[in-house]
Order: C-alpha cells, then structure tokens, then sequence
C-alpha cells in the first residue's frame, strides 16, 4: 500500500476513534483544518501513524512545521520515508 | 489485561512507595530512574514479571522521545504516567548558580511536559488514560530557598488543568498529588527545630509519608477516581490548612 493510501485509512480510524465526521473528498488541496478532523485527532493520527511506520517525522524537524494541506501532511512523510 | 503504569523517578521516595503499591494493587510497572537503588532491585526480585526498571536520565531532554517510543514498543501503551522525578535544590537565588537553576527547570517541568506529550498520543489511541504529576505545597505556599523549586512545582500545576481540559474529550484524566513536607532523600537537609516546626504546625502532629501521598496516587489511578480531572489533591497532615 502506498503511503497516501496507508495515511487516508489511518484518517479515516482516527475520526472514527475522536468522533469526528470526514468530508467525502480528501484530495491533496484538502485544507487540514477543514477536512473534519480536529487538531486533537490530528495528534492521533501522528501517534497512529508513529505506530504504524515507527517515524514521528514532525519530532526529528530541527524546526516546528505545521503542514496545512493534505498533499503537504503526505509529503512530509514521503520525505521522512525516503530519508 | 494488567494495566501498565509508567513512573519516573522510581528508585527511591516517593516513587518507590509508588511502586510498591501499584504493584501491590495488581498493575504492571516499568520503573524509570537514573540508576537502580537497592530497595528497587529488591522490588523487582520480588516482581520479576510485574516490575521492569529502565535506567533514564530524564534531564537529557533529547532522550524522551525515543525513550517513549522503546517504551512503547516492548510494553505497550501505557494506561497511566506518574510524573515524580524531581530535584530539588535548596538555596537562596542570589547565589543560585545558573546550570542549577537550568537542570532543575530541565528536570522538573520540561521533561515531564516532554513525557506527558510523548506518552499521551499511545492513550489516545486507547481513549483512556491517567496522567498524575507530582507536585508539592511550595507550588502554593513559600518557602525560603525553594523559590526555583516553586517555580517548577507551580508550572506543573498550571500545565496539568490545561492539559486536562485539552485531553479529557478522549478520556484521559490529568491531576497532580502535591505531598506536604515528607522524610525522604531529597528532604534530609531538613532537620532540627525546622523539621520539628513543621510537625507542631501541622493538625495531625506529623509529617505525611511517601506512603500517604502514593495513597493518593493510586485513588487517581482507580475507577472511582474516572470523574476527577484537573484538580490537586494535597497530602501534608494538613500543613497548609
């Protein structure tokens, strides 16, 4: 599975998980803030993803980031990944 | 399944009567300390499957994340931290000298902040947890020579309700034990007519004991305690009453 699907399938459990209802359409355009999920889910979806793939890739930056899309959100684990 | 609980600052104290009465009421331990005193060890003798001790330097801020992230991974999620590692350096400031005053901040708000962060993502991907930080009457009360200690100890305090309020929707709890004066290593300096003062002060006529405070501990811990979030409860014989 790539790593955008194995991102949108832990999505979709965290919002299930935080209670928080999806948009239909996550596409990479996809504000994060407006896609449903909370910031409190976004955390989960970090410590799912830590589980998952064993990387925090927000916790090894020298710099805070906050990516603000989803196709930013994917590919700041892209790179993590590939590093 | 055993409930795991995580607590720093285990080897001596008020850590270890922690451990000793977690252990006692069933759960399951990992004990962090920067090395394992004698009394630890022969906790874990006696706790060979219930008791795992991880030696940690906490103020080697770095550490933590993957120091949780190991933990994590040959434990599993943790149900609860308690926060009790501390120091507690006794001094007046003017003369304080800077790298004490930066350990002790490294040691007894960052690290549990860095703790609290790191072991809360595996809670919430449980939707329940207990997180109790340990904080002491000088959070609220002075005393000459501990104004850095206060500090710290008032950070914590403040940090803990707003965690609560941050955490709570996904069932996880956040208190703080605040423990009056006890006789443990770090209050030895504490002795004479200053110790006996603040026996005669206090309504019970004693000082409260590791003991009393794990108590308190293990209350947060428990079911019943599921409705308390973002309080202190404090545990001094009634010092500051």
């Amino acid at each position: 599975m790539n790593i955008e699907q194995q991102i949108k399938d832990s999505l979709s459990q965290v919002a299930l998980l935080a209670n928080c209802q999806l948009i239909a359409d996550i596409n990479n355009d996809t504000v994060l803030l407006q896609s449903g999920l909370d910031s409190l889910g976004f955390a989960m979806l970090v410590a799912q993803l830590e589980e998952d793939l064993g990387i925090d890739p927000f916790s090894q930056m020298q710099i805070a980031v906050y990516p603000r899309t989803f196709g930013e959100f994917v590919g700041i684990y892209q790179q993590a990944l590939k590093g | 399944m055993t409930k795991l609980v995580v607590v720093t600052g285990a080897s001596r104290g008020l850590g270890l009567a922690i451990c000793r009465q977690l252990l006692s009421a069933g759960y399951q331990v990992v004990a962090l300390a920067r090395t394992q005193s004698p009394e630890l060890s022969a906790l874990a003798a006696r706790h060979a499957t219930a008791l795992s001790f991880v030696a940690a330097d906490l103020s080697d801020l770095e550490a933590i994340a993957p120091l949780c992230t190991e933990l994590v991974k040959q434990h599993g999620r943790p149900y609860a931290l308690i926060n009790n590692a501390a120091v507690g350096y006794d001094g007046v400031l003017a003369t304080m000298h800077n790298s004490e005053i930066n350990t002790l901040l490294n040691l007894n708000i960052q690290a549990p902040i860095l703790l609290c962060k790191y072991l809360l993502r595996p809670m919430l991907l449980n939707q329940s947890g207990r997180i109790v930080n340990i904080s002491s009457i000088i959070a609220r009360t002075g005393f000459n020579g501990l104004s850095v200690y206060a500090a710290s100890k008032a950070a914590l305090e403040g940090f803990s309700k707003s965690l609560a309020r941050e955490v709570g929707k996904a069932g996880i709890t956040v208190n703080c034990v605040a423990p009056g004066y006890m006789q443990t290593d770090m209050t030895n300096s504490l002795q004479g007519e200053k110790l006996e003062s603040i026996k005669r002060r206090s309504p019970l006529g004693r000082l409260a004991t590791p003991d009393d405070a794990a108590g308190a501990v293990l209350y947060l811990l428990s079911e019943q305690a599921s409705a308390v979030t973002g309080t202190t409860i404090t545990v001094d014989a009634g010092s500051t009453a």
